[in-house]
């Protein structure tokens, strides 16, 4: 199992909605206050773009606002994501590149059926990941209540 | 076929990325205290680098060589990676929300892996046709992802072991990864 904290940003009777923490891949660096990767700005690390809900515990007190938690995700299914999100993809651009490649053979044919290829991946892999989400095969489980003052990951992610 | 599978195995093996030209090193260190964690970097990080490199090698045909403008090549090269990534987050969190929730978390240390510029910038220099330098870069990335996983194995290991204080954490890591480059020196014989 992957772990990872989120804090809870919202909640309501039924569901509480929480915002990942920032990872110490880069943070946990001695480096990090020279380094830029982290100013970069991307999608990944605005923390509201990866907000995600929870439904609230049956057996224990609900989750408040504030509060830190501890989520995670089978290993099985992480890999098994990434596989869907990342080399489907580039499996097909591959099988386009090398049949416009085998029929055509100029460059220019190859990168755009290369590009067709990738396109095609991604929708395959939309609708298998679409498939997966509905059997609730790629969601994030809820472990247990993290105190204020844990600071680390307790597993996997760090530096 | 079999120059397509040269290619593939001295890229991956032979003129392996981290333990050969000694790039993305940081990620190699960052990344690798768990396998599935390094699964998952190895596999956003070899799509980066494919995606990146058709593009970049697109932008050097087509607009760099023939306009003469190969003094902006590692510029341009740095802003069509930066995109790539973007690319890449926007199109995980569209194909899925919750693939975008596991494996977001990569991305950003893609951006400033120095594999990425360092695999285009090889390809280019090689002059390699577009289905080479396609595959060249997934076979440098397929080596980074490989030995990314075989040290994050390791690691896991070591982390049961008992190091000597002075050598634990990172000085027991790098004499691991030097023992490992030295095992992948084997496959310059092939």
């Amino acid at each position: 199992m992957v772990e990872d904290f989120a804090r809870v940003v919202a909640a309501d009777a039924d569901f509480a909605w929480l915002e990942p923490e920032q990872g110490p891949s880069c943070g946990a660096c001695s480096a990090s206050a020279a380094c830029g990767a982290k100013g970069i700005g991307t999608l990944a690390s605005k923390l509201e773009a990866r907000r995600f809900a929870l439904p609230q515990p049956a057996d224990e007190p609900r989750f408040r606002v504030g509060e830190r938690i501890v989520v995670g995700v089978g290993a099985p299914t992480l890999v098994s994501g990434a596989a869907i999100a990342y080399m489907l993809p580039l499996l097909t651009l591959f099988g386009a590149g090398f049949v416009a490649q085998a029929l055509d053979g100029r460059d220019g044919v190859t990168l755009l059926a290369s590009i067709g290829g990738l396109c095609a991946g991604l929708a395959l892999a939309a609708l298998l990941a679409r498939r997966m989400s509905a059997r609730g095969g790629l969601a994030l489980h809820y472990l247990r209540r993290a105190g204020a003052a844990t600071a680390c990951i307790p597993s996997g992610g760090g530096s | 076929m079999k120059e397509y599978i040269l290619l593939f195995v001295s890229a991956a093996l032979v003129n392996n990325v981290i333990l050969a030209r000694f790039l993305g090193l940081c990620s190699f260190m960052g990344v690798t205290t768990r396998v599935d964690t390094a699964v998952g970097m190895g596999m956003a990080t070899t799509f980066v680098i494919t995606v990146s490199s058709m593009i970049d090698w697109g932008v050097e045909r087509f607009l760099l060589e023939p306009f003469g403008l190969g003094y902006l090549r590692t510029v341009t090269f740095i802003l069509v990676i930066a995109g790539a990534v973007q690319f890449t987050e926007m199109t995980i969190r569209k194909v899925s929300p919750s693939l975008f929730q596991m494996l977001g978390i990569y991305l950003p240390l893609i951006t400033t892996n120095c594999a990425v510029l360092g695999v285009t910038l090889l390809l280019v220099e090689g002059k390699m046709s577009f289905l080479d330098a396609t595959l060249f870069a997934f076979a440098s990335s397929v080596g980074y992802s490989l030995v990314m996983i075989i040290f994050a194995g390791l690691r896991e290991r070591l982390s049961l072991a008992e190091v000597p204080q002075l050598f634990a954490g990172p000085p027991i890591g790098f004499i691991t990864a030097s023992l490992l480059a030295m095992a992948f020196m084997g496959f310059s014989g092939i």
